[in-house]
């Protein structure tokens, strides 16, 4: 089971999870062999990754490198909330945050 | 909050844990001997043909740069050196003794760890090579392993550890913040205690116990003040996951003993990358 972007699905990958809406709802069922077209509208309801059948990959930074800046900056407030404070964690917060803008999807 | 006499238990039950290979022990002493040649060591490490697989298969690995192009243990020690081998028979040995159990459905994540653990000792290994160390083996194992109580409180104490787990998320704190509170000794502490019963350098001991503290490790500051700074930009680049959401903040005396203060941080993020992308062999033997 891998976790991808829903930009990234491709036609005929399986879902290794339900995927449920908002509210808790069920929008698609495990085993369920989704497209491109179903990822826009998954992405319109507000889903962000989606589980597919497959090798997780290593590198989840690459994961991560996808995300929108706006994604990527709360990931990095949350992870440093209590330190941020301190310059060389300032420091290396700019670096990543900087690091991860560049990168850019492969 | 867990009492004495039931830490006493866990501690106690470390010692049921597998041993390491007695191979580990018999290079140890051979290359202590000047004398020593690589038919030598080769000889002992091939009398354990399982571990010899897995050693070929890591020196054939691009991790260390030689994909595909080494038929034997001793081809190996020549290319790369005693020492090298040597310590790529320990990290071997290690990741068998460690061998993911399958943990299915539990709410600690073995992958994610397996994966933290493993970036950050291509993290370590990527900062020594930067700063030139020399001893850049040392800090990949000690990366690699600077997390290893987690396993061991994970599976002798399932009910404290998954509570460990639990507050750590809900209050979204450190993980050895969280056993502090609940479990009154720390994954640093379970490791180090697990480190020495298995006779590892103690370079790799000091850095496993004091990799939160590095200030505090004395005579083996370099290797632990790497793995520190390594723990921290693994998490920053978040790649893997130990247990919490969060990341501990460096020391400063880490920091600038090891001349981070006026490094390029670009550079350095993407070394540590490229030495991260290098290291999925050690992902495929811990499966």
């Amino acid at each position: 089971m891998k976790r991808i972007l829903v930009e990234n699905i491709g036609d005929g990958m399986l879902l290794a999870k339900e995927v449920l809406g908002p509210s808790g709802n069920v929008l698609l069922n495990k085993g369920t062999a989704v497209n491109a077209a179903m990822g826009r509208r998954l992405k319109n309801w507000g889903i962000l990754f989606v589980y597919v059948e497959g090798e997780e990959e290593l590198q989840t930074a690459q994961a991560v490198a996808q995300l929108s800046p706006d994604q990527i900056l709360a990931l990095l407030e949350n992870k440093f909330s209590a330190v941020i404070n301190n310059p060389i964690m300032k420091k290396i917060f700019a670096a990543v945050y900087n690091y991860k803008l560049n990168k850019g999807p492969r | 909050m867990t009492s004495l006499s039931s830490l006493q238990a866990t501690i106690s039950k470390i010692t049921t844990i597998p041993t390491l290979p007695t191979v580990i022990t018999r290079i140890s002493k051979l290359l202590q001997n000047p004398q020593t040649s690589a038919e030598e060591i080769g000889k002992v490490i091939t009398t354990d043909q399982a571990l010899t697989t897995k050693v070929l298969k890591l020196v054939n690995s691009a991790f260390y740069g030689f994909p595909g192009k080494i038929g034997t243990i001793t081809h190996a020690i020549v290319i790369l050196g005693f020492s090298t081998v040597a310590n790529i028979v320990l990290t071997a040995s290690i990741l068998d003794v460690f061998r993911r159990k399958s943990n299915e459905g539990a709410a600690f994540d073995m992958e994610k760890f397996w994966l933290h653990s493993i970036a950050t000792g291509a993290a370590a290994q990527a900062i020594a090579k930067f700063i030139g160390s020399s001893q850049k083996e040392e800090c990949f194992i000690a990366g690699l392993i600077h997390d290893i109580g987690k396993i061991i409180l994970c599976q002798y104490q399932p009910a404290a550890f998954d509570q460990v787990l639990q507050d750590a998320q809900q209050k979204q704190i450190l993980f050895y913040e969280s056993e502090k509170a609940q479990f009154d000794v720390t994954h640093q502490e379970i490791g180090g205690m697990l480190a020495e019963h298995w006779n590892l350098p103690a370079a790799l001991t000091a850095a496993i116990k004091y990799h939160h503290i590095p200030s505090t490790s004395r005579d083996f500051f370099s290797v632990t003040a790497i793995v520190h700074c390594a723990d921290i930009f693994v998490r920053a680049m978040d790649v893997g996951n130990g247990g919490d959401e969060k990341i501990p903040c460096m020391a400063e005396v880490a920091w600038n003993n090891l001349g981070l203060e006026n490094v390029p941080l670009p550079t350095l993020i993407e070394k540590i990358n490229d030495e991260i992308e290098r290291s999925t062999v050690f992902l495929q033997m811990i499966n």
